[in-house]
């Protein structure tokens, strides 16, 4: 046992080692590349070669109080390196990324690795497109399918396959598409039991009756098809069953094995649901519509799925379905939306038994359409969006007080009101679920589709107004009330807060400007939410910039309204040139949860050194 | 490991040997889809021989609507001296790509907007974070790039409009 002990810290150690060797050399090579690019693209043959690069790193330093844990490398980092390479109507690509020591949120949620996670080639001319290796690719709105990546969120839900997209005619596009799911960096695909194929059409119904274009009508219209195809396996079961309650338990399933416990009444129940009644292949579809008459605009699309017993919906053999209409009417000056959105039992992914925990492996993609906010306090409530059931709807009117007159001042005056609300969805679940006691290998539960849960998840009511002043001042105020359901922390209780904050832009000179921004978020202390969660906010931030180089930024998050009273300061450095951007920073980040499109994921509490560089060559 | 990091060192001084003669990039050809919901393939942005700006901007990025604004501006002045057209091309996904024409609206914005939904245009672009702003001669050619934007940096961006119109008007 000791030898062994032995042999892993010694691994360890070398591991460590190489870790900082590689990321020296990676930045090394970058560097070396760059000097060979000086950030122009470059001609190889006829061809031209272009990329990114991005670096993020992090010298991770403990902090017990504000729950920076110890982390075991000190130096973490992620890199990613694209090339492309295109001539004409050829292009191909490759991608090298580097996670072997990823920053600590990577690391949590295992996207943790390192090799080329990409590459592909691509031919296209007017009537044809042609891809092999990994692409992306959407379908309408994406609900029954979406493959796309996002680097902030460790999300990589490229295919590798094939894709063929043809357009017979003018307003008609063919898609087709196969491939198996990337699985962050397990890249063992001759072992995998799974893969995807799906189908697109699209028709731009104005491109074929005049009439309609002449009465300023647009209509376009698709429909897609998805299926996935995962080898069945017999689904082990072990539960504990009250035979008092459930007596009819043992006649449902092939129960192999049963044994008593302490508890009378209780017994402990192990079977099998046969691989023969696990659907290896699920099918999924969508129709979609985008139409417009001159101001008004109506788009929306409807998926549904059939039986796909997994983890997400505790195996039940329910169809999956879901809505998602916005419309909206708006000219100069004045834009109004409004958006439903229902979402059932539609977690898709390429294996069945993917942790819904993670947005690994995931098909499709059922947005949340609350506003998105870009304001600090409230980034730490933003609704995540529920795939297996919310129902929603989100109303926004944007308003331009008009230039030059007396209200709107010179520049005008934009006035933002926003209201968004999702609630869980009604279920009735299935009589035989009760006789039975799980709804695991039953239909589950019914829901009526218009039908709001009891649930609130989350709600937000608010406005801002921004007007600028003269040539040198800007300001902007914002408020929002808001309500939102810890238990998408898994926590306790409903947030109720009061968010309220201006903005101050002030040029200086020319290139030189001044922003402070400074909001509060109250929090009523008589809330029952967890220790931690409790008491107000508030956020300071002031950046002097001198355009378009550089960027200095100072900031604190305080937790006032609590009794710890913690602060989360931070400060940073950032460079720009052209296309490059180095950005040092040091401070603390609190723990919570990082949004973007609805997909979060959550954040340790975190304290240290950071650096960063992207570029675009 | 060691295989593929020799493989990127290669791949490095190869690019280093080959890049002897530097070319401008034309904007790569993608489709991506207009307000109406129509298909729109990249290659079709066109100014007739003068300079075009194409943003990578998304309703929920600050910094971007804060360049629009800026931008929107001056917007009247920088077409009657340079005849120069902006394509404002959102980034927004589905959580957002239907609010982007009302956005637009909301702002009175002058410019030309088109959506890349699934990010397919910004990939092809390489590029990373939004804002990003670019500048095409009339040969449709990539003359300038920048990414982030700090108030006053539309300043530079008109200098560099009006001297790829002075360029184009010479070479016609």
């Amino acid at each position: 046992m000791g030898y062994k002990l032995q042999v892993t810290s010694d691994k360890h150690k070398i591991l460590a080692h190489l870790h900082i060797c590689s990321l020296i050399f990676l930045l090394s090579a970058f560097l070396l590349f760059c000097s060979s690019t000086s950030f122009a693209q470059i001609k190889a043959g006829t061809g031209i070669i272009s990329g990114d690069f991005s670096f993020n790193a992090m010298l991770y330093i403990q902090d017990t109080i504000i729950g920076a844990q110890q982390v075991d490398s000190k130096v973490r980092g992620n890199a990613w390196l694209n090339l492309n390479y295109t001539n004409g109507g050829f292009s191909s690509g490759a991608r090298y990324e580097f996670y072997l020591f990823p920053l600590i949120d990577f690391q949590n949620i295992g996207y943790r690795g390192q090799g080329i996670t990409h590459f592909f080639a691509d031919y296209k001319n007017d009537f044809i497109q042609v891809t092999g290796g990994y692409y992306y690719e959407q379908f309408g709105q994406g609900l029954t399918f979406r493959a796309y990546e996002d680097r902030n969120l460790g999300i990589d839900n490229s295919l590798l396959g094939g894709r063929v997209k043809v357009n017979p005619y003018k307003g008609i596009q063919l898609k087709g598409i196969w491939g198996i799911e990337r699985h962050n960096f397990n890249f063992n695909y001759s072992q995998r039991n799974d893969n995807v194929r799906g189908l697109d059409a699209e028709i731009a119904l104005a491109d074929f009756i005049s009439k309609l274009e002449n009465k300023g009508i647009t209509l376009t219209m698709g429909g897609s098809f998805v299926s996935r195809f995962e080898k069945a396996e017999d689904k082990m079961f072990d539960i504990y069953i009250d035979t008092s309650k459930y007596f009819y338990y043992y006649n449902y399933h092939a129960i192999s094995d049963f044994t008593a416990t302490d508890k009378p009444n209780v017994i402990r129940c192990q079977g099998v649901i046969p691989s023969e009644n696990i659907p290896q292949n699920v099918a999924s579809w969508a129709t979609r519509l985008n139409f417009g008459v001159k101001r008004f605009r109506l788009e929306g699309e409807f998926t549904s799925k059939i039986n796909d017993p997994n983890l997400s919906n505790d195996y039940i053999y329910k169809k999956g379905e879901a809505l998602l209409l916005t419309a909206s009417y708006s000219m100069k000056g004045l834009g109004i939306s409004a958006s439903f959105l229902r979402a059932d039992n539609m977690d898709f992914r390429s294996q069945r038994n993917a942790s819904p925990a993670f947005a690994a492996l995931t098909m499709n993609y059922i947005p949340a359409i609350n506003r998105q906010y870009s304001y600090q306090l409230l980034g730490n409530y933003s609704y995540a969006s529920q795939p297996s059931g919310q129902i929603g709807l989100q109303g926004q009117i944007n308003y331009l007080i008009p230039k030059k007159t007396k209200v709107g001042g010179k520049y005008g005056t934009e006035i933002t009101l926003n209201y968004a609300r999702f609630n869980d969805i009604r279920k009735s679940f299935v009589p035989l679920s009760d006789t039975i006691g799980t709804i695991t290998g039953t239909e589950g539960y019914t829901s009526k589709f218009f039908g709001f849960g009891k649930n609130l998840l989350y709600q937000d009511i608010g406005f801002d107004i921004s007007r600028r002043f003269n040539k040198y001042w800007k300001l902007m105020l914002m408020y929002n009330y808001i309500n939102y359901n810890m238990s998408l922390q898994g926590k306790n209780g409903i947030l109720k807060g009061n968010h309220v904050g201006f903005e101050l832009t002030y040029k200086i000179k020319d290139i030189h400007a001044l922003r402070v921004e400074n909001q509060f978020l109250f929090i009523p202390r008589k809330i029952d939410l967890e220790d931690k969660d409790k008491g107000s906010w508030c956020f300071l931030l002031v950046e002097y910039s001198i355009a378009p180089k550089w960027f200095v930024t100072v900031s604190d998050q305080w937790h006032f309204g609590n009794e710890k009273q913690l602060h989360y300061p931070n400060a940073a450095v950032a460079f720009v040139n052209n296309t490059t951007r180095i950005s040092l920073n040091f401070g603390k980040t609190r723990a919570g949860i990082l949004c973007v499109g609805g997909v979060c994921r959550t954040v340790p509490a975190s304290y240290g050194l950071g650096l960063s560089i992207t570029t675009t060559f | 490991m060691k295989n593929t990091l020799l493989f990127l060192l290669t791949f490095c001084i190869l690019t280093f040997c080959i890049a002897q003669e530097k070319a401008k990039a034309t904007l790569p050809a993608v489709d991506i889809k207009t307000l109406d919901g129509k298909t729109f393939n990249t290659r079709n942005i066109q100014n007739e021989g003068k300079p075009i700006l194409i943003s990578l901007w998304a309703t929920w990025c600050k910094p971007c609507v804060a360049e629009l604004n800026a931008i929107g501006d001056v917007y009247d002045e920088w077409r009657e001296e340079t005849g120069v057209v902006l394509y404002a091309i959102s980034i927004d996904d589905t959580r957002t790509s239907a609010k982007v024409a009302p956005f637009v609206n909301g702002k009175g914005w002058e410019y030309i907007v088109l959506q890349d939904i699934n990010g397919d245009l910004k990939r092809a672009m390489n590029v990373v974070d939004v804002p990003f702003l670019c500048l095409l001669n009339g040969k449709r050619e990539i003359v300038w790039q920048h990414t982030s934007y700090a108030p006053g940096s539309e300043k530079e961006v008109f200098e560099l409009v009006k001297k790829v119109a002075k360029e184009e008007e010479s070479n016609n």
